[in-house]
C-alpha cells in the first residue's frame, strides 16, 4: 500500500505515489539548481515540467492509474541527469559537475514530532523548525507557562490543535528540513529578488521584442509576452506581498495571543474570585445595582472580546505555517455563535443595567431645630468615627459600623443656608437615590440614613451617608438645607468648605466669621473678599539671618536665636533659654 | 579524458545546428523537434534540448507562440525569426565547408612529408 499525492504538472492532473512524488521533485529541484538565472531558469523549468507531463500523459492509460516510481524513473532516464542539461563552458569541461546535483530536502514544513515527544510534540517540532534543540523550547514553554501564571497552557494547546503531527514519511522529512534561521531567510529573500529580477529582465526583453516583431508579423506573440508581462508583474507584487503577509503573522500571533493571556488572567481575578466569595469582591457586587453574576459578565466579556483575537491569532498561525490544520467547521461556528450570544447577552445586561438608573427619586425630611432669632449657632461637620479612609466623593467604600454590620458610605453631601421668616429655624433633608422604578428608587432614598447633633447651640452635620449595601450603590445623596431665622448669626467651620453647595448663598469667604442672616441673604460684617491663605510673608530687617542646611540663625542687636542639631538656644540682654539633650534650662538676671 | 564526454562534446556542438535546421520550413513544437533529432540518433535525453531553446530564443534566433491542443495543454510552437534564417544560412555554409575540411583530414592515410 504506498500513500499518493495529487500534482499539478504544467496544467495537466496526475495522481503520484507518494516516493515518486519525492523522487520526482528532488529531480525538478537538481534541474533547477545547475541553471543559473541568467539562462532562464524559470522558462526552462516550466517547459521541461511540460515534456515531463507529456510523458506521463502517454503512460497514463486510464484516469485512475497511479505513477508510480517506475514511471518516474523511466521518464527521468529520457529525460537525462541534471548534468545532461548542462550547456554553455560547462560542456568543454573534461568531466561533467556531478557536485551539483544534491540531495536536498524540500523547504521545511510546521508539524509536531511525536516520535520524540513528552507531551504532545509541539517543542520537539518546533524545534526542528526554528533549528533548536527541542529541549530550549520545552524549557522556554516552562518558563513561559510560569511567567504567566499558567496562561501560557491555552498557547500550548492551541499549538497542539492546529498544527498536525508528522505520521508520513515525506511529512516527517519536511518536518527535518533545512532550518528556518536566519541565514536561511536571508538566502530565500535573496533568491527571490534574483528570480524576480530575472524575470523582470526576462519580460523587458521579451516586451522589446515582441514591439519590434509586432510591427512586422502584426502581434501574433504579443499575446504571449504581455500574458508574460503581466505574470511577472503579478509574482513580483506577490513577493513583496508574501514578505508583507510573514510580518504581519507574526504581528497578528503577538496580538492575539497577548490579549488572550491578558483576559484570561482577567478573567481568573475577576470571574473565579466573584465566584469563590474572595473577600473583597462585595466591593464590586455592591456596584451593580441590576444584580447580574459578576461571574457571568466576565464571561461574556471574555467570549465577546477573545473570540476575535482568537480568529487573529489563527489568521496570523496560518499565514506562516501554510499547512496548519483547520480548526473546522463545526468549531468556527460554534465559536461564532458563542461570540453573538455573548454580545447580545451583553447588550441585554447593559441595557438592564442602564435601566437601574431610570428613576432619580428624593425623599425630603424636615425637623426643626431649637435656634432662635438672636441665637448664634456654630455649624461644623464631623468626621466618620470608624474610619479614616479618603474615597473620592463620586466613589463609595464598605466598612462596619458601630455594630458590627457592613455598611455602604458615600460623602455626597450638600450644604447650603437660606433665610427663613419663621421664628425657628429648620433643617431640611434631602435623599435622592437612583432605581429602574420609582418604587425601587424611593426604597433607597429613605434606606439612606443621615444623623446631626444639636448641643449648645452647636450644630454637628454628619459628613457622610451610609445605606445597607443591599441597597447597591445607586448615586445615594443627601442635600441640606438649613433654614434660619432672620437675624440669627451663624459661624461655619472651615470643615463645611467641601460640601457648600454651589448654588448655595453661603460661600467659602465666609467661613470662620460670624455672619447674620438677613431678607435679602447673608450679610457678613468683618468678612474681607476671599482672602489668599496659602500667602505667608517673610519680613527680614534684622542685621543677620542665616537659614541652611544645619539650622537657623538669627541674630539681632540685642538677642540670638540659633536652632540646629543641637538644640535650641535663645538669648536675650536679661533672658537665656537653652533646649538641648539636657533638658531645658532658663535663666534671667531678675 | 572519457570518450562518451567527448562524443556527447561533438554532438552538442552540432546540436544548435540542427535544432535551427528542423525548423527552417516549419513551426514544431519541442516533441516534435525531439522525435526528428533522437530518430537521427543526435540525441539521447532530451534534457539537453530545452536550455539549449531557451538559448536560441533569449539570443533572437527563435520565437514561439501558444497553440491549443487536442490532448492536453497549449503547445509551445518554436519557429524561426528573420535572423534565425541568416542565421541558419551562416551556419549552413560553415557546415559545408568543415564537413570538407574533416572528410579532407581524415580521410587522408599518410601524412605528406
Amino acid at each position: 500500500m504506498n500513500k499518493t499525492v495529487n500534482i499539478n504538472l504544467a496544467g495537466t492532473f496526475f495522481h503520484i505515489d507518494e516516493d515518486a512524488y519525492l523522487k520526482l521533485q528532488r529531480y525538478l529541484e537538481a534541474i533547477k539548481r545547475s541553471f543559473t538565472d541568467s539562462q532562464g531558469r524559470s522558462e526552462i523549468i516550466s517547459d521541461i515540467e511540460a515534456r515531463i507531463a507529456e510523458l506521463f500523459n502517454e503512460r497514463v492509460k486510464h484516469d485512475k492509474q497511479v505513477i508510480g516510481i517506475k514511471e518516474v524513473d523511466e521518464v527521468i532516464a529520457i529525460m537525462g541527469q541534471p548534468e545532461d542539461y548542462l550547456v554553455d563552458d560547462d560542456i568543454f569541461e573534461d568531466t561533467p559537475n556531478s557536485g551539483t546535483y544534491k540531495k536536498t530536502a524540500p523547504s521545511k514544513k510546521l508539524f509536531r514530532d511525536t516520535d520524540n515527544s513528552y507531551i504532545s510534540g509541539v517543542s520537539s517540532g518546533l524545534g526542528h523548525y526554528l533549528g533548536i534543540d527541542a529541549v530550549w523550547m520545552r524549557l522556554l514553554w516552562i518558563i513561559l507557562t510560569i511567567a504567566s501564571g499558567g496562561t501560557f497552557i491555552i498557547i500550548y494547546i492551541l499549538f497542539w490543535i492546529l498544527v498536525p503531527a508528522a505520521t508520513t514519511t515525506a511529512e516527517k522529512i519536511m518536518m527535518t528540513g533545512e532550518p528556518v534561521n536566519i541565514s536561511n531567510i536571508e538566502k530565500k529573500i535573496k533568491d527571490g529578488f534574483e528570480n524576480v529580477a530575472d524575470t523582470v529582465s526576462e519580460t523587458a526583453k521579451n516586451v522589446s521584442k515582441s514591439v519590434s516583431g509586432a510591427a512586422k508579423k502584426g502581434g501574433t506573440s504579443i499575446k504571449s509576452t504581455s500574458k508574460n508581462f503581466f505574470d511577472t508583474l503579478a509574482d513580483i507584487i506577490m513577493f513583496f506581498f508574501k514578505l508583507f503577509a510573514k510580518f504581519i503573522g507574526v504581528l497578528l500571533i503577538l496580538i492575539g495571543s497577548l490579549t488572550i493571556i491578558a483576559l484570561i488572567i482577567a478573567w481568573f481575578s475577576v470571574g473565579v474570585a466573584d465566584v469563590l466569595h474572595i473577600p473583597g469582591t462585595n466591593f464590586i457586587n455592591v456596584a451593580n445595582p441590576g444584580n447580574t453574576p459578576i461571574w457571568l459578565v466576565s464571561l461574556f466579556v471574555f467570549f465577546a472580546i477573545g473570540i476575535p483575537f482568537f480568529f487573529l491569532f489563527y489568521l496570523g498561525l496560518k499565514i506562516l505555517i501554510n499547512n496548519l490544520k483547520s480548526i473546522g467547521n463545526i468549531a468556527k461556528f460554534t465559536l461564532l455563535g458563542l461570540w453573538l450570544f455573548s454580545i447580545i447577552a451583553l447588550v441585554v445586561i447593559g441595557i438592564r443595567e442602564a435601566s437601574e438608573h431610570a428613576f432619580n427619586e428624593r425623599f425630603v425630611e424636615r425637623q426643626e431645630l431649637n435656634v432662635m432669632a438672636a441665637d448664634t449657632l456654630k455649624i461644623s461637620m464631623a468626621e466618620n468615627q470608624l474610619f479614616r479612609n479618603h474615597y473620592r466623593s463620586h466613589s463609595y467604600k464598605l466598612a462596619n459600623n458601630e455594630n458590627g454590620d457592613e455598611m455602604l458610605y458615600r460623602k455626597n453631601i450638600m450644604f447650603s443656608v437660606k433665610p427663613t421668616t419663621d421664628s425657628i429655624a429648620k433643617i431640611s433633608i434631602e435623599k435622592s437615590a437612583e432605581g429602574s422604578d420609582y418604587e425601587k428608587a424611593i426604597n433607597r432614598a429613605k434606606n439612606i440614613n443621615y444623623n446631626y447633633t444639636l448641643n449648645n447651640n452647636a450644630l454637628l452635620l454628619d459628613s457622610y451617608l451610609s445605606t445597607d449595601p443591599k441597597n447597591k450603590f445607586s448615586d445615594q445623596e443627601i442635600i441640606l438645607t438649613l433654614y434660619l431665622p432672620i437675624g440669627s448669626v451663624i459661624k461655619l467651620n472651615d470643615n463645611v468648605r467641601s460640601f457648600l453647595y454651589h448654588s448655595s448663598d453661603v460661600s467659602s469667604k465666609y467661613l470662620n466669621h460670624y455672619v447674620t442672616i438677613t431678607e435679602d441673604g447673608i450679610i457678613c460684617d468683618g468678612c474681607e473678599e476671599e482672602e489668599d491663605e496659602e500667602t505667608f510673608e517673610v519680613n527680614i530687617n534684622t542685621p543677620s539671618v542665616n537659614i541652611d542646611s544645619k539650622g537657623v540663625e538669627i541674630k539681632g542687636d540685642a538677642s540670638t536665636l540659633k536652632i540646629d542639631s543641637t538644640g535650641v538656644k535663645a538669648e536675650s540682654e536679661k533672658v537665656k533659654v537653652n533646649i538641648n539633650s539636657q533638658g531645658v534650662s532658663v535663666k534671667s538676671e531678675d | 579524458m572519457k570518450i562518451e564526454n567527448t562524443k556527447a562534446q561533438m554532438r552538442k556542438g552540432v546540436l544548435e545546428y540542427c535544432i535551427l535546421s528542423v525548423l527552417k520550413d516549419e513551426d514544431a513544437y519541442v516533441a516534435e523537434i525531439l522525435d526528428t533529432l533522437k530518430d537521427a540518433k543526435l540525441l539521447v535525453v532530451e534534457g539537453t534540448i530545452y536550455p539549449l531553446l531557451t538559448r536560441l530564443k533569449n539570443a533572437g534566433l527563435l520565437n514561439y507562440r501558444w497553440e491549443e491542443s487536442q490532448s492536453g495543454p497549449p503547445r509551445k510552437y518554436y519557429g524561426l525569426t528573420e535572423t534565425g534564417k541568416l542565421f541558419l544560412n551562416e551556419l549552413n555554409t560553415t557546415w559545408s565547408e568543415l564537413q570538407n575540411a574533416v572528410n579532407i583530414v581524415t580521410s587522408q592515410k599518410t601524412p605528406k612529408k
